[in-house]
């Protein structure tokens, strides 16, 4: 293909020599080294890159970095692929695969063009008008067509295959934009000795210099910020970031960085560099030197492809050497877009100017004037004429115009390929606005800018509102040096710059016809909004700007209001009759720019998405093939199924196990916290619901903690070491709440009690060997202590040694077996496990899992918190209202409980069921009703808390909070599951399995 | 993502490294006299709070350094931290001197009491 | 029966290849963990009398005599490490020397993983888990620090220039080694600050 619009020479950032080849849209484009996809595509003659999220207009290039709106195209194949990148940012590679977005079936020939043409049935609000009704027609009608209509861009297909990483990164001062302001400040801040860190998001640093025009101290402005970019690249206190986009500023000054690390070089990504790296700062002092946003012009069919700002084009040309067309029209309001038109008049292309103000006599008009170029003031471009299908520029029409001129009367028609419009410039505020900056209406500029700020933050340059380069350099050393500590001003060179007059806002350029008679004058380009859409919003009553915004979308974009903002408010003054400042301006949120989910979570994917905490055993369970579940960030064995076992024989035949024989389970997860001090005792009754001071030495109690709404939080067996020295029991998830809460007690309310809390749950495996023959078991691990019934009955507690290990066996069981739970230090826990488990062959001993170790609890009535509670559930609703203290005057929860409320009759109590069908196992969670009914709504009486098939007793059992549950024992209630299913099941008690407890006292 | 200092041991860091407890200067009616708490009483104990919008005063605690709990006083505005300190004591008398509304009224209250005890 | 049979956290897990720095697990590492009132002169001198030094009182500092090394974790708690035999032995002497005076004394010596980090551009690597300021002059040898890591809770200890060793709960050994083989990768070693490259 032949490259109509690369210019002959010149270009600053492209390596003639070095060419790269790439496809778009499976077409292959060739460009230089040094071009964007936005550059490239441009100079192979392509103008159009997407078509509209609305219309489907087909749409070209607008701007020349982040701030392009229209050019968004998604680069990369596969997993690889990344949608919604800017044209403009996106550095060109041999290979690299780039594609359009948003047509269908081609860029040139879009089938969903055809909104465009019904149009007037898509006015601002068209969502909330259109998609309301039948509500039926959602799922089948509305979704799918919005889904295919719209959706900018698709996701990647597949597991990325890069690598990602954060890093949290301190400094005195971070600046924002390498630009002349940025550059300056820094340099000044460095040389008072201050930790930088400097960002810019382009590759290179100098920001929009090479298109401005003037010098610092006799030296162009390109060579100026080359020399003071080395300079802080070597500073040994500065750290430079290139291809970094400031994405938020934060509380606090909290800044975060994407810096886009690999992107533009495949060999990078394949050597395993990250592919981005999110940054996050915290910077005593933010200087804000990101510059200013050239404005677009809301003008008839703006959005034709080939019309651009003046910024884009002149970049285009200086920056790649490509031409945006071959005949040209800058349309502007100000002084500044007369640079483009000389920049494309030196480089050979044709160019005239359209200057909306009356008259234009500032040095930058002139020097046009005197090269030739025709500049037609008061005037203004009242159409776009286009080929068919709105693809090309033939012409456009210019029409005098006066300030509050209404429609347009007169025209002339110009030859045209091309339009570079300025409606003046923006300061990029967005960061400024990020964490409550307020802002201030500027009349010369027309634009907001910054205003004060509760945090350390800064804005300097154009981001300030500040567009003399004399000006900025002077506002940039010194906030540079003031802001670094010392505080010794750095000398400020010298600026040399053409003189500029000051603009005339023009918030719509009038054309023939109204605002809905086939012309089209675009607010917000990426999401089709309209000057006509907003004044009619203004109309419907629309009167908050906020309103109005998610009304018509208006700077709800990815882009976020960059370009569409100022002239979004400007329409809706003049509609209003309210000045800019009474409408009040919409809020920037982040990001700045979109960023990635891969630097959002970093190296927190796969294995480390989640801390995972494994006992001391886990690698033998792993290799014993147990299947394992999730209990808090623990991973527990759930069961340890055998070849041709499924899960459910696996776990009868652990429980059987235990009932019958002896089964081993590891129970390193259960919380364990060292309780002392001279009133250990009195805290302790202050924390649990019944009693701990009178427990006696060497004995285990079974408590209950509440918390101050008289809810269970957490139970667990603690046993009294020592006179002043407790060790608690916690459930496995609750070990450092726990402790955190006890810490939380002594510190903030009984700070007189001399305790001491460390949590040790790290330091023990801790084992349970529960079943008939667990004695036998431990008898042959030759123990140091007698381990008679006598000598060591149930609830009590003996410290010794099996073998060689070091251990803590507590007499305590929760199976309803003969059980012991033996605790050894970490390091020794496998050790002891495969000794336990070797010691065991000869009784039949094997390792159960928590589900059996479920199951057995349930056949027993034992609660477990969190199952059998759910956060509103009192001591009295699981019937252990006998382990609520009624001596202690007061302890955590005792004066919530003795509200009346939770004492009613109408609680829901734990009750025990057996269904009517000893087959059928209720659902966890089912719900029982007070009468069965054809369909919902049905009255809803409680619910199953815990529900198992119990081998042992060969039939299902369940536990359930029932309304007034205690009173209804032998009651049979129903159970509606879904699919019409009713399960009736009997209310019992909740002991199903050895209701004396005979076989615990063997 | 505010930055935190402990009054205790002085560590400074991101919240992520602190936990925040809620309103500070909550009085527990049940431990002085757990025999007459009137459910009033215990209703503003556990449910009623301030939520100024400006100065606030908050519990934090040093949750990933010395674990010991702490008071602060924040501007939920600005976010600014206006001081840092004790678990059992009162705000800087020049920050108390700041509050406003129901924590100005609290304070006042407060110090009477003290006075007379 | 048999004999103790000792296990480390990491059960002899070593690094794999291509990283920029060096990270190996520290076993047999005693540790002692000791809570009492600095205002206390008797547990102060008790304390002294056995370790043969004065506990730091300063937050987040070290001290070291002969083989013991304290760590100060709060301003009434340390945490004692040694060999695992001496330990035994302190743990003893301790509880004697304490008895009577409010205070707490824990063998934790198999609470926790340490993990040796080591070399140029370590700080940086540890940087990538945690938003302390490492770069920061009080992070020199005699420094100790519990902080965020990752997504939990871990206790750095400065043992020299770029030799790190942190501490963490042993269940979170397999996560935190994980963690920290994926931010030290070659590839992705970072210097902050300092002369960098003029990118082309």
């Amino acid at each position: 293909m032949s490259k109509p619009y690369r210019l002959g020479s010149g270009g600053r950032l492209v390596d003639r020599t070095k060419k790269v080849s790439f496809t778009f849209d499976g077409k292959s484009v060739s460009g230089f080294q040094g071009d964007t996809v936005a550059s490239a595509v441009l100079a192979s003659g392509q103008r159009v890159f997407g078509r509209s999220f609305k219309y489907h207009r087909p749409r070209g290039l607008v701007g020349l970095g982040s701030e392009e709106m229209n050019a968004l195209v998604g680069v990369g194949l596969g997993a690889r692929h990344e949608p919604n990148l800017r044209a403009t940012q996106v550095e060109i590679f041999n290979g690299m695969a780039a594609v359009s977005q948003n047509r269908w079936p081609s860029l040139n020939w879009d089938v969903g063009a055809i909104n465009n043409q019904l149009s007037r049935f898509f006015p601002g609000g068209f969502y909330y008008k259109t998609f309301m009704w039948p509500q039926s027609f959602w799922k089948h009608v509305y979704e799918p067509f919005i889904r295919r209509a719209a959706g900018l861009g698709k996701a990647p297909e597949g597991r990325d295959p890069d690598s990602y990483e954060q890093i949290h990164v301190h400094c005195d001062v971070l600046v924002i934009g390498g630009g002349i302001a940025g550059l300056a400040a820094a340099e000044a801040a460095a040389a008072n000795g201050a930790k930088v860190v400097i960002a810019d998001e382009n590759p290179q640093l100098g920001g929009l210099a090479d298109i401005s025009g003037g010098a610092i101290d006799s030296q162009s402005l390109v060579d100026w910020t080359a020399a003071k970019g080395a300079k802080l690249y070597a500073a040994e206190n500065v750290h430079v970031l290139n291809r970094t986009t400031v994405v938020g500023h934060w509380h606090h000054n909290f800044v975060m960085l994407f810096e886009r690390v690999a992107d533009h070089d495949p060999a990078l990504l394949s050597q395993g560099v990250p592919r981005h790296r999110l940054w996050k700062v915290r910077a005593h002092q933010v200087i804000l030197a990101t510059g200013s946003i050239e404005r677009p012009i809301a003008f008839a069919n703006n959005d034709r492809p080939g019309v651009m700002l003046a910024s884009a084009a002149r970049g285009m040309v200086e920056r790649y050497g490509v031409a945006p067309g071959s005949n040209g029209v800058v349309f502007t309001n100000n002084d500044d877009a007369y640079q483009t038109a000389i920049v494309l008049k030196h480089a050979g292309v044709g160019v005239r100017v359209a200057d909306s103000r009356a008259r234009a006599e500032g040095a930058l008009p002139s020097k046009a004037r005197e090269m030739g170029i025709p500049v037609d003031t008061g005037s203004v471009i009242s159409a776009v004429n286009t080929t068919w299908g709105g693809l090309n520029i033939t012409g456009v029409k210019i029409a005098s115009y006066r300030k509050g001129q209404g429609r347009v009367i007169k025209e002339t028609k110009a030859e045209a390929d091309f339009v570079a419009m300025s409606g003046g410039w923006n300061p990029a505020l967005h960061l400024w606005c990020h964490n409550g900056g307020k802002i201030r209406f500027d009349d010369a500029l027309q634009a907001f800018r910054p205003d004060k700020h509760h945090d350390h933050i800064t804005a300097i340059g154009a981001a300030n509102g500040h567009f003399g380069l004399h000006q900025i350099l002077e506002e940039a050393y010194h906030a540079g040096s003031k802001l670094s500590g010392h505080g010794n001003l750095h000398p400020v060179p010298t600026a040399q710059q053409a003189e500029e007059r000051p603009l005339e806002p023009i918030w719509f350029a009038p054309a023939t016809g109204k605002y809905n008679e086939g012309n089209k004058h675009f607010i917000d380009y990426q999401n089709d909004v309209t000057a006509a859409d907003l004044e009619l919003a203004q109309r419907e009553g629309y009167e908050s700007v906020e309103h109005t915004k998610r009304y018509t979308t208006f700077g709800m974009a990815t882009d976020q209001g960059k370009t569409s903002n100022i002239n979004g408010l400007g329409v809706i003054s003049e509609a209003s009759g309210k000045t800019i400042p009474e409408v009040g301006i919409t809020t920037f949120r982040p990001p700045y720019t979109p960023f990635s989910f891969g630097s959002v979570a970093g190296v927190l994917t796969k294995d480390l998405f989640l801390p995972i905490r494994r006992t001391a055993i886990y690698q033998w369970h792993v290799d014993h093939g147990a299947v394992f579940e999730p209990v808090g960030q623990w991973r527990r064995a759930y069961t340890y199924p055998k070849a041709g076992e499924t899960n459910h024989q696996s776990i009868d035949r652990e429980i059987l196990g235990v009932r019958n024989k002896v089964g081993l389970l590891d129970a390193s997860t259960l919380g364990k916290i060292e309780i002392k001090g001279p009133d250990a005792a009195e805290f302790l009754d202050r924390m649990y619901t019944n009693m701990f001071s009178t427990l006696k030495i060497g004995k285990c109690r079974y408590g209950l903690m509440m918390n101050e709404l008289g809810f269970l939080t957490d139970d667990g067996v603690t046993v009294r070491l020592s006179d002043d020295h407790f060790l608690m029991h916690t459930t496995s998830g609750g070990a450092d709440r726990i402790s955190a809460w006890l810490e939380e007690w002594l510190q903030t309310e009984w700070t007189h009690y001399k305790v001491f809390v460390t949590n040790v749950t790290e330091n023990w495996s801790q084992f349970a060997i529960a079943g008939p023959r667990a004695r036998d078991v431990l008898k042959k691990l030759d123990p140091s202590f007698d381990l008679s019934n006598e000598a060591l009955p149930h609830m009590s507690f003996v410290e010794g040694k099996l073998g060689a290990y070091p251990v803590r066996v507590y007499r305590i069981s929760f199976s309803g077996e003969l059980s012991y739970e033996v605790a050894t230090p970490s390091s020794y826990g496998l050790g002891l496990w495969k000794d336990i488990v070797a010691a065991g062959a000869e009784f039949g001993l094997e390792p159960y899992g928590t589900e059996a170790l479920h199951v057995l609890r349930a056949e027993k009535g034992y609660i477990v918190v969190g199952d059998e509670t759910d956060g509103t559930t009192t001591p009295i609703d699981v019937g252990l209202e006998g382990l609520v203290s009624k001596k202690k005057a007061d302890f955590l929860g005792k004066r919530s409980l003795e509200q009346s409320f939770l004492k009613g009759p109408n609680r829901k109590q734990l009750v025990g069921l057996l269904t009517e069908d000893p087959n059928d196992v209720l659902p966890d969670g089912a719900y029982a009703v007070r009468h069965v009914k054809d369909k919902p709504p049905m009255e809803m009486i409680g619910q199953v808390t815990s529900s198992y098939r119990s081998p042992t007793l060969g039939r299902s059992i369940a536990m359930a909070l029932i309304e007034n549950g205690r009173n209804r024992m032998g009651e049979t209630i129903s159970f509606p599951l879904p699919g019409g299913k009713v399960v009736r099941a009997k209310i019992t008690d909740t002991v199903f399995y050895d209701k004396e407890g005979a076989k615990l006292n063997v | 993502m505010l930055v935190v200092k402990c009054p205790v041991c002085g560590a400074e860091g991101d919240e992520t490294d602190f936990h925040a407890g809620g309103q500070a200067h909550v009085r527990r009616p049940a431990t002085t006299d757990p025999a007459h708490v009137t459910d009033e009483e215990q209703r503003d104990y556990l449910f009623i709070r301030i939520n100024p919008k400006g100065l606030h005063f908050e519990r934090w605690r040093c949750d990933r350094g010395c674990g010991k709990w702490f008071h602060a006083a924040r501007d939920t505005v600005t976010m600014e931290f206006k001081a840092f300190y004790g678990i059992t004591e009162l705000p800087p008398m020049d920050v108390i001197a700041q509050a406003k509304g129901q924590w100005a009224e609290y304070f006042e209250h407060r110090l009477k009491s003290e006075h007379k005890a | 029966m048999s004999e103790l049979s000792y296990q480390s956290p990491l059960a002899g897990i070593t690094a794999p290849s291509g990283l920029s720095i060096s990270i190996r697990e520290i076993t047999e590492r005693g540790m002692i963990d000791l809570r009492g009132l600095t205002s206390d002169a008797a547990f102060m001198s008790a304390v002294k009398g056995v370790l043969g030094m004065d506990l730091p009182t300063r937050p987040r500092t070290s001290v070291s005599w002969g083989d013991v090394k304290v760590l100060w974790l709060s301003i009434d708690q340390w945490l004692i490490l040694s060999s695992r035999s001496k330990a035994h032995e302190l743990l003893a002497i301790l509880r004697d020397a304490l008895k009577g005076i409010h205070s707490l004394v824990v063998d934790v010596s198999d609470m926790r993983a340490v993990i040796r980090i080591e070399g140029e551009g370590c700080r940086e690597v540890l940087m990538k888990g945690t938003s302390l300021d490492l770069l920061d002059k009080e992070y020199v040898q005699g420094c100790c620090r519990r902080m965020r890591y990752a997504e939990i809770a871990a206790l750095l200890d400065v043992v020299e220039d770029n030799v790190f060793d942190i501490y963490v709960f042993r269940s979170y050994t397999h996560y935190t080694w994980n963690f920290l083989c994926a931010t030290a990768k070659a590839p992705a070693k970072l210097k902050l600050f300092g002369a960098q490259e003029v990118p082309a």
